[in-house]
């Protein structure tokens, strides 16, 4: 749970990534260490959706550098990212409304023993990780349709932690939910924190935002608009580099 | 029943894992001995029985905003706490955002435990700066950003229709450690909360000591250092200065890097030496104005708490030692110094046990027809005597 470590678990250096006449990023940076929320923020359209995309290996950066740990790596497929230990949560969550919570979780990488299924033992770590997230799910055999947007949210953070990822990457994990669900989602962060995962936060709500994250990295346009210290920095500074009414030197505000 | 607050009997058979005639069963027996109630429901569209526990008085709401965090929780009658939820909360927060979600949490919580908004009677609120109780306004500029000019207890009694106590986060939790934690056997106790902010609540005499505007025991305002730095209130050289979570994050700002304070609170109960010394320093630092303090009123016990008390005895230790190498050796009753027992719980439960001892005038009001929203916040300008006070009018 640090954030002066030495390595980052994750860095991007100069990502480029077009869509044909339309420059998504641009020479984008962004380290992100364990035990560190990094939240991205930005208008719609800043590029923060596809910055997602390019570290949970859907979409291949046109140029640019990554770095896992300080080795240079290529995430070429979702499957590749899953390798690195990088986790994410989209913002549609893929979950399946007519299966069990312990069936989502272990949905396509289902523990075996013998030929059969081991319901006990899927059941068990189910427990044990949604636990761990304080989470406030009466039974894990509840189908996840009659779970409230909240509970949702939290088995879909619940089903990254299985793989005991590195860096997970949370795509708008807010949007559309009540406050008490804000409340458990937001939590949820906190722990993985304290848990020494990395965690990459993209959010529109600047309180959410400002409420855990360690470092607030702003983007406008595709490109870095001002790297923010969490705590130290007021929602008018970070207004104004996402509206452009200002712009930061990049890295200027990095403390440490 | 507890930790969910309410369920369904299918979803009880599947959190205990008994079937479901047997959680019938057992329903119908508790609901007989008036221990649950039940009430119809539907769950994915079929009909379902949702079970709570019984409270026939009705809830009481507590709310304590923290520096970086808000706590709603609801409460009963039996002291218990039926449901609560935690928020993380930026530097600084919004006292719009703010108060407009915790509204919204102490709705979204009782509809959790399916009660409805008749059955909330009270709301207290603890917050983390000295409070004028009988206005509900915060008495000292500067502490809270964005605070000073608000009614908080009336905007919030405005926004959840009921009457709302407002009071400081220490002094709520020295009540609520006087009435059930570690200071129950005593008549005269300190809590001292050393968090993002440094206070302390005063009880003499079993009741809770605000002073006249709500300034008693702000310990973390007594100058320690006649060429510190500015502080927030406007004095210089504040305890706050030098112990707040500013200072101590300052201090290990260059070996460390940018840690928060539970960052240091994990690290240093991992045995950080650096982050330990810190909040030992601090224990010291603090104990020497608690000092002050104890021999001014002569408590029993002291009682320790807030978020930094969560390292133990490597807080609490230097302060101790620092209260008794400050005050005078009292032969017959020295003054013990302890830890939390309530612990992360204690402002709320304090908040809880305000906003009931405020309800106990209102219910007697209740009995009138048409009950005045206004009554519980009327009654409470009596400090530390609301049970005593009798009905208004």
């Amino acid at each position: 749970m640090s954030s002066s470590s030495a390595l980052p678990a994750l860095s991007l250096h100069g990502i480029d990534k077009s869509f044909g006449a339309v420059r998504a990023l641009e020479g984008i940076d962004l380290e992100v260490h364990r035990g560190e929320v990094v939240a991205l923020v930005g208008d719609n359209a800043a590029g923060k959706s596809t910055l997602a995309k390019v570290i949970a290996g859907v979409l291949t950066p046109d140029a640019g550098i990554i770095e896992s740990d300080g080795v240079p790596v290529t995430i070429p497929s979702p499957a590749a990212a899953h390798a690195l230990g990088i986790a994410t949560v989209f913002q549609d969550l893929a979950l399946c409304d007519n299966l069990d919570v312990v069936s989502n979780l272990y949905l396509g990488r289902e523990l075996h023993r013998g030929p059969r299924l081991d319901e006990a033992a899927m059941e068990e770590n189910a427990r044990r990780i949604l636990r761990d997230l304080t989470s406030r799910i009466p039974s894990v055999r509840t189908l996840v349709s009659d779970l409230s947007g909240g509970q949702r949210q939290s088995v879909a953070i619940a089903r990254t932690l299985l793989g005991d990822p590195r860096i997970v990457v949370l795509d708008e994990p807010t949007a559309s939910l009540s406050v008490s669900q804000t409340a458990e989602v937001l939590t949820h962060i906190e722990r993985l924190r304290d848990l020494g995962h990395a965690v990459i936060l993209i959010s529109h709500n600047m309180t959410d935002v400002r409420a855990v994250a360690d470092r607030i990295e702003v983007l406008r346009h595709g490109r870095n608009n001002g790297s923010f210290s969490g705590p130290g920095t007021s929602y008018e500074e970070i207004i104004a580099a996402i509206t452009g009414a200002m712009t930061t030197p990049r890295r200027s505000v990095r403390l440490g | 029943m507890k930790r969910y607050g309410g369920l369904t009997q299918v979803e009880l058979a599947e959190a205990t894992g008994l079937s479901t005639a047997t959680v019938s069963t057992i329903v119908k027996e508790l609901t007989q001995a008036g221990v649950v109630d039940t009430r119809p429901t539907s769950r994915s569209g079929r009909r379902a029985l949702k079970v709570t526990l019984a409270r026939q008085l009705g809830l009481v709401a507590g709310i304590q905003f923290g520096h970086r965090h808000l706590k709603v929780a609801l409460g009963d009658f039996g002291r218990t706490i039926v449901a609560e939820q935690q928020m993380p909360l930026p530097v600084d927060h919004r006292v719009d955002t703010g108060l407009d979600r915790a509204a919204l949490l102490v709705m979204d919580l009782l509809e959790r435990v399916g009660a409805s908004t008749d059955e909330l009677l009270t709301v207290g609120m603890a917050l983390p700066a000295p409070v004028d109780i009988s206005t509900g306004m915060i008495s000292v500029r500067g502490i809270m950003r964005g605070w000073d000019d608000l009614h908080v207890g009336q905007v919030m009694s405005k926004r959840l229709a009921r009457p709302v106590v407002v009071d400081n986060d220490a002094n709520l939790a020295a009540l609520a450690e006087a009435e059930l934690g570690a200071a129950r056997a005593v008549r005269d106790s300190v809590f001292v909360r050393v968090s993002y902010g440094t206070g302390a609540g005063v009880v003499i005499n079993g009741n809770v000591h605000r002073g006249y505007a709500g300034t008693a025991g702000e310990i973390g305002h007594v100058q320690v250092d006649p060429a510190g730095p500015i502080c927030r209130c406007g004095n210089r050289g504040c305890l706050e200065t030098v112990v707040g979570s500013d200072a101590l994050l300052a201090l290990l700002r260059s070996s460390h890097g940018d840690l928060t304070l539970r960052d240091v609170i994990s690290r240093a109960l991992a045995g950080d030496p650096g982050c330990s010394r810190v909040v030992a320093d601090a224990g010291d630092r603090i104990g020497i104005a608690v000092a002050t303090l104890a021999s001014a009123m002569n408590p029993q016990v002291i009682v320790v708490g807030g978020e930094l008390a969560e390292t133990g005895e490597i807080l609490a230790g230097p302060l101790r030692d620092a209260v008794r190498r400050h005050l005078v050796p009292n032969t017959i009753a020295p003054v013990e110094v302890v830890l939390s027992e309530l612990g992360p719980q204690a402002e709320v439960m304090g908040a809880l046990a305000l906003a009931l001892q405020s309800t106990d005038v209102a219910s007697d009001v209740r009995l009138a027809p048409g009950t005045p929203g206004p009554v519980g916040l009327a009654s409470a300008q009596d400090p530390g005597g609301a049970g005593r006070s009798g009905a208004p009018g």
